[in-house]
């Protein structure tokens, strides 16, 4: 377990983050929590360092470093890419919140140096191969949300998604641990590339269907599949909206890499023709399979009866990690390089939506699907924005979620899984039916009160800035697609 | 594999088999004297006074954390002291500075903790704790208490 | 099998189907106050594919079944995606047709007033999603337009619609999608299966999908064949509609709009018949064959129950939209005899459906600014207070119930012809299609046009000029076509034959 300075070069984008964090709280020490600019700003440069760090050496080759707890490659620079976005931009949806930066709310600061904290967490999720570096990262992140969650600490609301959130993930994560146990006591070894030397023998059995298991509640609640997702609507309807929309992509899309990295390094092996094998008889892709099939209808089902467009959003993220399952699921990199294009635009998408809930949080009191009412004639820029992030849930074209659903699908077909896809193509139209009944409220009824909303400039320009690839990936999307095959094939290539 | 985890298999059913059985036999051989002073908590006649359920001051958590906290580092110091003169060699001065920043990084919490008044057991009632609380837009619409099930009550302990 | 013309590459369709949706992007940038400034663009930008289907019509090549005026260029190279665009006999006359009625619904549509912007711009977007149907060869590329099509569908019908506008278009928007996802998990198990015998990877591109000798191993399967081809027939027959599905169509006609109700019965219709001869058959002949008697056991249901529903309406939009039930059943009926008057009088009457049905949809508009209800026992005697209207209206009904003369006969005709010489006695029972569509059509036309005149509507003024604008070039068409059908027969024929020929048995 050697310290080399050639590892931290791999690992600056990190560093940087981790740096980013401490100065965000010596930052709000300093001005005494008065100038929540200064860890904001921090903020926002941190991340444009690590930013820029990372799109300087993308890297070439498979790296391991930190004693093999790390390994940075192709896979880890697309999250890493990913997750710094995601910040940045929730972070500057959060400065013109008022959730997060009105009269009447406290610690300000802080919310920039946990954001960072959070960024940094779910890098090393992405980039985790010891079973010891998972639950750490797991926990980092884990343990920032819930402060997240509980950040409005006078709403009653948030307190309660907090506490819950807590609970479920404490819960979760020691069966998650039990489970990760369990994986050592059954190869001896910590890093992912040891379980998966001892498991070749084939010989897991009962105790590695256990394991498997345990592994997978403690990450379905992360990405809050079925049936570990009873958190997610009141969390994201407590927390305040940009919490909810940091959930609702960042922790959600970094439970989804730690997933792809620890099963698909672990327990699969790669027949050197591109052909991706179970390592054992335990066939965990059927329990996942039917977890997604749950997760996509029950998802869907709870969010048309929803009124509250918050509760809305939360069960239709539930859903898409069904259909994100689906590409997971089917052994082979055209499933895996699915699930990153969708993640990708996922993460857009669902950014843009809950950005129109924020901007307008600060403006109108209710979020009520019927408090949009009219808001197609009030707002026109912002109603047809949010129309277009809802058809992209929905997964129409010209959109970029059709195309994210299109892979995910053909993935599915691929596989012979036709069961599975045409659950998900039915269940896309079940969709189609509660995001449309927002944008009936925004065009089809009536605004009650006349004359614009009034919203953040810094608003409408971050949706306009999220729109426009919502619509050029629908229409080209090579690069993204030729991105995610390109990530993969160092972790798939690597085995 | 499966044949070592078999020991924490017995263990498990040897641990839940002593409950059940001394329950069971101590249910058999004990005498049935339903005499009221035996359903009492405190058999030796002290009455319970109120309820146990109380709220503790919210302090004594955070002081217990803080105490972890600081603890823990502790842990992380004590083997590094004693192998110091071994990594002096491998590492050369990375090894200092190695902890120097570990500990820097605890200082920093610890400021902070500081500079927001949580060492204080008498916390300095702060402007902003005595204005009226001003709640989430959430919560002036129609359904005021989450759900109806959070009920309304003094924040802090 | 379908071949492209050598030489025929042409940019002409390319600039047929984005120079409306280049109308939209204009038309969403002027200015939102000035209405007409809205209608003008919209009707400039409608004109010119109008003018580009006459070009088209003179340049098109009667006497080939290949491809003509194609383009073909990669667009997503690493799935083999491409831009493939190009027009043969079946696909010509509905591009004739949709730049037709759009420009005419454009005029159609003078009288909005309510937010002109949005409307006309979404009108430009739906008329690219439609033309972009009829053209594509490419069929990633045909199901994207099928489904952006949808999008200016349901707002014009949610915002500009009546009463139950919002009701009408979530369930025409479900309906149509739950369709079209089937149609696409077809479309994936076709490309995962279909080679490109010239790269030898997958291919969207529906020529090699219909070249059966590029079909792999797995599509050769009799089974997978039937299902697939019941998917993508389920998710066409929706379009159509086909009975069981359509209990869309009249909500989503009464309350939308008349020009938009125009473009759903002219146009709309059409693309679920248009998808069944253009993908169905040529790439699963063998399904299609196996599949004939049902098929056309539902087009007689289709002609009979259509008309009886008809009969029942008393909402004038109600009738014309059940009439279009019935009418689309011929269709069917005509396609499921794999000879030649038959699978023609289908094509024949795809074309004439969309013209009459206008015409139907446009007079029950503009009785209905006038008297702001469409109910047919309201009226009485409009004879005598809008003689002019009444000609017009009444010229419809006869093309509608089939009048030798007028171009609703021809098609009708040539199917019966058609579907006689194999299916007996289905054709018998839909032959009572005609009686009940002639009993729906004269019973209406007494209601509304003869007997004593109600006094309520004495003074209703006649139908003006913009409204005679819109319907004479269609009026024209269809009394043109009822005496000498063959410009469109031609068109289609060559094209018809070399379907029918891989038909198997």
């Amino acid at each position: 377990m050697n310290f080399t300075w050639s590892d931290a070069a791999y690992f600056g984008p990190e560093a940087v983050m981790g740096l980013t964090f401490l100065l965000c709280v010596l930052g709000d020490l300093v001005t005494r929590g008065r100038r929540h600019v200064v860890p904001f700003g921090t903020l926002l440069v941190g991340t444009a360092i690590s930013l820029v760090l990372a799109l300087l050496h993308p890297p070439v080759s498979s790296h391991a470093i930190l004693g093999q707890m790390v390994v940075v490659d192709g896979f880890a620079h697309f999250f890493r890419l990913l997750f710094l976005g995601i910040t940045f931009v929730t972070a500057l949806l959060s400065w013109s919140s008022r959730e997060i930066m009105g009269r009447d709310r406290e610690h300000q600061g802080e919310f920039y140096a946990l954001a960072a904290m959070l960024c940094f967490g779910m890098m090393v999720m992405a980039e985790s191969a010891d079973i010891v570096m998972l639950a750490l990262s797991l926990e980092a992140v884990s343990i920032t949300s819930y402060i997240l969650a509980g950040f409005a600490r006078f709403s009653f609301r948030s307190s309660e998604a907090a506490l819950k959130y807590v609970l479920w993930g404490a819960v979760s994560s020691a069966v998650m641990l039990y489970g990760l146990s369990l994986f050592y006591g059954l190869t001896g070894a910590t890093s992912y590339e040891g379980i998966r030397a001892g498991l070749s023998g084939g010989q897991g059995g009962m105790a590695l269907l256990v394991a498997i298991l345990f592994v997978m509640a403690g990450i379905g609640y992360k990405i809050s599949a079925v049936p570990f997702h009873f958190w997610t609507p009141d969390v994201y309807e407590g927390a305040p909206a940009p919490v909810a929309a940091i959930f609702a992509s960042g922790p959600k899309i970094a439970g989804f890499a730690l997933m792809i990295r620890f099963f698909y390094v672990a327990l699969v092996q790669d027949d050197s023709q591109g052909t991706l094998a179970l390592l054992d008889d335990v066939q965990w892709p059927w329990v996942l399979a039917i977890i997604s099939a749950a997760t996509m209808t029950l998802g869907n089902m709870a969010a048309i009866r929803q009124n509250s467009v918050r509760r809305l959003l939360a069960y239709s993220s539930i859903a898409h990690v069904g259909y994100m399952l689906m590409g997971f699921v089917v052994l082979s990199a055209n499933g895996l390089a699915a699930v990153l294009f969708y993640l990708f635009v996922y993460a857009i998408m669902t950014i843009g939506a809950f950005l129109v809930v924020v901007a307008l949080n600060n403006r109108v009191s209710g979020e009520e699907i019927d408090d949009y009412a009219g808001l197609g004639f009030r707002e026109p820029l912002v109603a047809a924005m949010m129309f277009l992030f809802l058809i992209s849930l929905t997964g129409l074209p010209p959109t970029a979620g059709f195309i994210g659903k299109f892979y995910l699908f053909a993935a599915a077909g691929e596989a012979g899984l036709w069961w599975l896809a045409i659950l998900g193509v039915l269940n896309s139209v079940v969709s189609l039916y509660y995001y449309m009944r927002i944008a009936r409220a925004m065009y089809f009824t009536p605004p009650e009160l006349s004359g614009r909303v009034g919203l953040a400039q810094a608003h409408l320009i971050l949706l306009v800035v999220l729109a426009v690839p919502t619509l050029v990936l629908g229409v080209f999307w090579s690069p993204l697609k030729e991105f995610a095959d390109q990530s993969l094939r160092m972790l798939l290539g690597g085995g | 594999m499966l044949i070592q985890f078999a020991t924490v298999f017995v263990f498990l059913c040897l641990g839940l088999g002593f409950v059940v059985v001394s329950q069971v036999i101590s249910h058999l051989i004990r005498p049935h004297n339903l005499h009221p002073a035996k359903q009492t908590v405190y058999e030796c006649g002290e009455d319970a006074e109120g309820s146990p359920w109380i709220q503790f001051n919210v302090r004594f958590y955070l002081i217990a954390l803080f105490f972890i906290v600081f603890d823990v580092e502790i842990i992380f110091m004590l083997p590094w002291a004693v192998a110091f003169n071994d990594m002096l060699k491998t590492l050369g001065a990375f090894a200092f500075w190695e902890m120097a920043f570990f500990i820097t990084i605890l200082a920093l919490g610890l400021a902070y903790v500081w500079s927001k008044g949580d060492l204080e057991w008498v916390k300095g009632l702060q402007s902003r704790d005595l204005r009226e609380v001003r709640p989430l837009s959430v919560l002036t619409s129609k359904d005021a208490a989450p759900h109806g099930r959070v009920k309304v009550s003094e924040h802090g302990g | 099998m379908l071949e492209l013309a050598d030489g025929g590459s042409s940019s002409l369709l390319t600039w047929m189907t984005f120079f409306p949706l280049l109308g939209a992007v204009v038309i969403s940038l002027l200015p939102s106050r000035n209405q007409n400034l809205h209608r003008w663009t919209a009707l400039g930008f409608s004109l010119v594919p109008l003018v580009l289907a006459v070009k088209l019509f003179m340049v098109f090549d009667r006497s080939t079944s290949d491809v003509q005026l194609w383009t073909q260029v990669d667009w997503i190279r690493t799935f083999h995606i491409q831009y493939f665009v190009g027009v043969d006999g079946i696909s010509v006359t509905m591009v004739l047709l949709t730049a037709l009625l759009c420009a005419v619904c454009v005029v159609a549509s003078w009288g909005i007033q309510r937010a002109t912007k949005g409307y006309f711009a979404l009108f430009l977007l739906l008329e690219t999603g439609m033309m972009g149907v009829f053209v594509s060869l490419d069929f990633f590329l045909f199901y994207v337009f099928w489904e952006v099509m949808l999008l200016p569908m349901y707002f014009l019908i949610g915002v500009w619609g009546g009463p139950r506008k919002e009701y009408a278009a979530i369930k025409f928007f479900l309906y149509t999608l739950a369709g079209s996802v089937l149609m696409l998990l077809v479309m994936i198990a076709l490309y995962f299966n279909v080679n490109d015998p010239s790269t030898g990877g997958h291919t969207f591109n529906m020529l090699h999908m219909m070249a059966q000798a590029n079909h792999g191993e797995w599509l050769l399967d009799p089974t997978i064949r039937h299902i697939l081809f019941l998917g993508l027939f389920i998710g066409f027959a929706i379009k159509v509609p086909i009975v069981p599905f359509h209990t869309w169509l009249p909500d989503a006609h009464v309350e939308a709009p008349t020009a938009v109700s125009v473009i759903l019965a002219g146009v709309l219709l059409k693309m679920g018949t248009y998808g069944i001869l253009r993908i169905c058959y040529p790439i699963l002949p063998d399904a299609a064959a196996w599949f004939a008697y049902p098929l056309a056991i539902l087009g007689a249901v289709n002609i009979i129950y259509g008309a009886m529903c008809a009969m029942a309406q008393t909402d004038m939009k109600k009738l014309v939209a059940y009439s279009s039930v019935s009418h689309m059943g011929y269709v069917l009926l005509g396609m499921a005899v794999f000879n030649e008057a038959g699978i023609t009088g289908a094509v024949l009457q795809m074309f004439n459906h969309g013209t009459i049905t206008a015409m139907l949809f446009l007079m029950v508009g503009v009785i209905y600014d006038r008297a702001h209800h469409r109910e047919i026992n309201g009226f009485g005697g409009l004879g005598t207070s809008m003689p002019k209207y009444t000609t017009v209206f009444s010229l419809a009904l006869f093309a509608a119930l089939g009048l030798p003369g007028l171009s609703g006969f021809v098609g009708e005709a040539l199917v019966f012809v058609g579907a006689f010489e194999v299916y007996r006695v289905v054709t018998i029972v839909s032959v009572l299609g005609i009686i009940l569509g002639a009993a729906y059509v004269l019973w209406m036309l007494q209601r509304v046009f003869l007997g004593p005149l109600n006094e309520k509507y004495a003074d209703t003024p006649d139908i003006n000029r913009r409204e005679l604008i819109t319907v004479l070039p269609i009026a024209a068409l269809v009394i043109f076509l009822g005496v000498f059908p063959p410009p469109i027969i031609n068109m289609i024929k060559v094209s018809l034959l070399n379907l029918i020929a891989q038909i198997p048995g």
